[in-house]
């Protein structure tokens, strides 16, 4: 039998450090240091 | 930023209302927005970027003063406020475009650099390539915390007529940036390659479509002949360099072809590809602009695309501008892309440089002498990061255009772009070009998460250095 859907989903995950600027689409695959 | 629950009743100047309810007095709005799925609603409140996705029969429940959802908001919703405030007004340039030439060697339709400068503008020596880089270290070296390495993307025009200045800033410069190069990949010859590849610097070709009839109708050379050929040969060149992406412009002239295009990148092992609808800043782009309800079919039928090569290869090809609206939402301030949120990135999280070593606030405003912000080599950083053309553009909020204001989505879209809101529709307060685009997109990807599928989409390791600020599977 199909499982019922969850009545709600909803998660959110924070950066742990603060961002000072993000990563220029053409460095997305490299690693990301912020 | 926006009032929050704190519960403090009559303070001089507030609304009384202790904001115990959704979508009244001081309570959070929670907008539902139908997703176009067969059992899960959206609800949003817009202001935090906070979502959930609710069963149909519940909607009542998850909407009840009291209630489990808002009793799961309320306790971190200042936290996702300040966050929001953080990724909108406390972050610092740490990245720029670079265009070490004006000129270029190709003649693409809807190219936003004016045809005048592409034709006879001006080419950086390599003493002034190495200048500017000097610069532009010691303004990060005061400004970012230690241990952030700044990045430096040579941009285009065509970055590659002044490779020598180019690979001599490279060489000089590896230890203190992360190098990009976004070319057109007419002369990337084996020397190039090498030099590049060998040092990890990220490469960016432009190739609008998998065929040469279609690719050449919006970039060829200035006498119109196909440069289909060398870019694919330079891309089976680049297959399995982990750091090689490849930008397609989306327009009228290959929107209908954006299925077979993703199977060709795919087929090339590209990692990343961006499908970027034609940025509408100049009259020859605005031609072939595709209308947003035409172009989001075959776009959300690439992206189901990119899902199924990725069940049946296991190998993904990430189309990151929509990976990077998929992480607006999922993790808004791990999102890399600065177009998508308001004020953008431009100004305020990178900046752009000329051939004559003019600063703007980015590289889609080159050309455009009202924003120039002033001259690295006169003028220095901080005056032109404080100039009045930089503060037009880092001042650009969604809340003050309309119909952003209102919209759920407005911080998973950010209503760009504002060089496009500007030049098209004739003001920074006016919407970008590509509203509908953006609204389905973020309903594609509330879809995803709905069906637990937004993996799929997204670069492997996307949630490293995150926590899990808040996670519901039930409104009990």
């Amino acid at each position: 039998m199909k499982n019922a859907p969850k009545a709600v989903i909803a998660f959110r995950k924070v950066c742990k450090a603060k961002g000072t600027g993000l990563s220029h689409y053409i460095l997305m695959v490299g690693k990301h240091k912020r | 930023m926006t009032q929050l629950l704190k519960g403090k009743v009559g303070t001089a100047g507030r609304a009384s209302s202790r904001g115990l309810h959704f979508n009244s007095g001081n309570g959070p709005l929670m907008l539902p927005i139908d997703i176009g799925h067969a059992t899960h609603l959206g609800l949003i409140d817009p202001d935090a970027a906070f979502w959930s996705l609710v069963a149909k029969e519940h909607l009542a429940e998850a909407l009840t003063s009291g209630g489990s959802l808002m009793k799961q908001l309320s306790r971190r919703r200042k936290r996702f406020l300040a966050e929001m405030d953080t990724l909108r007004s406390g972050l610092i340039p740490s990245a720029v475009y670079f265009n070490p030439t004006d000129r270029c060697n190709l003649n693409c339709s809807y190219c936003y650099i004016p045809e005048s400068m592409r034709r006879h503008g001006t080419t950086m020596t390599p003493e002034q390539l190495i200048e500017a880089l000097g610069i532009l270290k010691n303004h990060f070296d005061r400004t970012l915390p230690k241990g952030t390495k700044p990045q430096i993307v040579f941009h285009g025009a065509e970055p590659m007529l002044a490779r020598e200045a180019v690979f001599a800033g490279i060489e000089a410069f590896r230890r203190d940036f992360r190098f990009g190069v976004q070319t057109n990949g007419t002369l990337l010859d084996e020397a190039s390659l090498a030099f590049l590849t060998s040092r990890g610097i990220g490469i960016g070709l432009s190739l609008d479509a998998h065929m040469d009839r279609i690719a050449t109708r919006t970039r060829s050379r200035w006498d119109h002949s196909s440069v289909f050929d060398t870019v694919v040969t330079a891309m089976e060149k680049l297959r399995d360099y982990p750091s090689f992406n490849l930008i397609c412009t989306v327009t009228r002239e290959n929107m209908r072809q954006l299925t077979p295009i993703v199977d060709f990148f795919h087929r090339h092992a590209a990692p990343v590809c961006m499908l970027n609808p034609v940025r509408c800043t100049r009259q020859g782009a605005r031609d072939i602009r595709p209308l947003d309800h035409e172009l989001s079919k075959y776009y959300l039928k690439a992206l189901d695309r990119t899902y199924e090569l990725f069940q049946k290869t296991g190998r993904k090809l990430v189309v990151a501008n929509f990976a990077n609206v998929l992480v607006s939402i999922v993790a808004p301030s791990a999102r890399r892309l600065m177009c998508d949120i308001s004020p953008c990135g431009a100004g305020r999280c990178f900046f752009a440089v000329s051939a004559s070593g003019d600063l703007f606030p980015c590289s889609e405003f080159v050309g455009v002498k009202e924003f120039r912000g002033g001259n690295l080599f006169t003028d220095g950083i901080e005056a032109a990061l404080g100039s009045v053309p930089f503060k037009k553009i880092t001042g650009r909020r969604v809340e003050d255009i309309d119909p952003c204001k209102r919209c759920a989505v407005r911080h998973f879209c950010g209503s760009p772009c504002p060089a496009e809101a500007y030049a098209m529709n004739g003001g920074m307060d006016r919407p970008g070009a590509f509203c509908e685009l953006y609204e389905e997109q973020v309903r594609y990807a509330l879809r995803t998460i709905a069906d637990g599928r937004h993996d799929a989409y997204l670069w492997d390791g996307w949630d490293n250095g995150t926590t899990t600020a808040i996670d519901l599977s039930s409104l009990k």
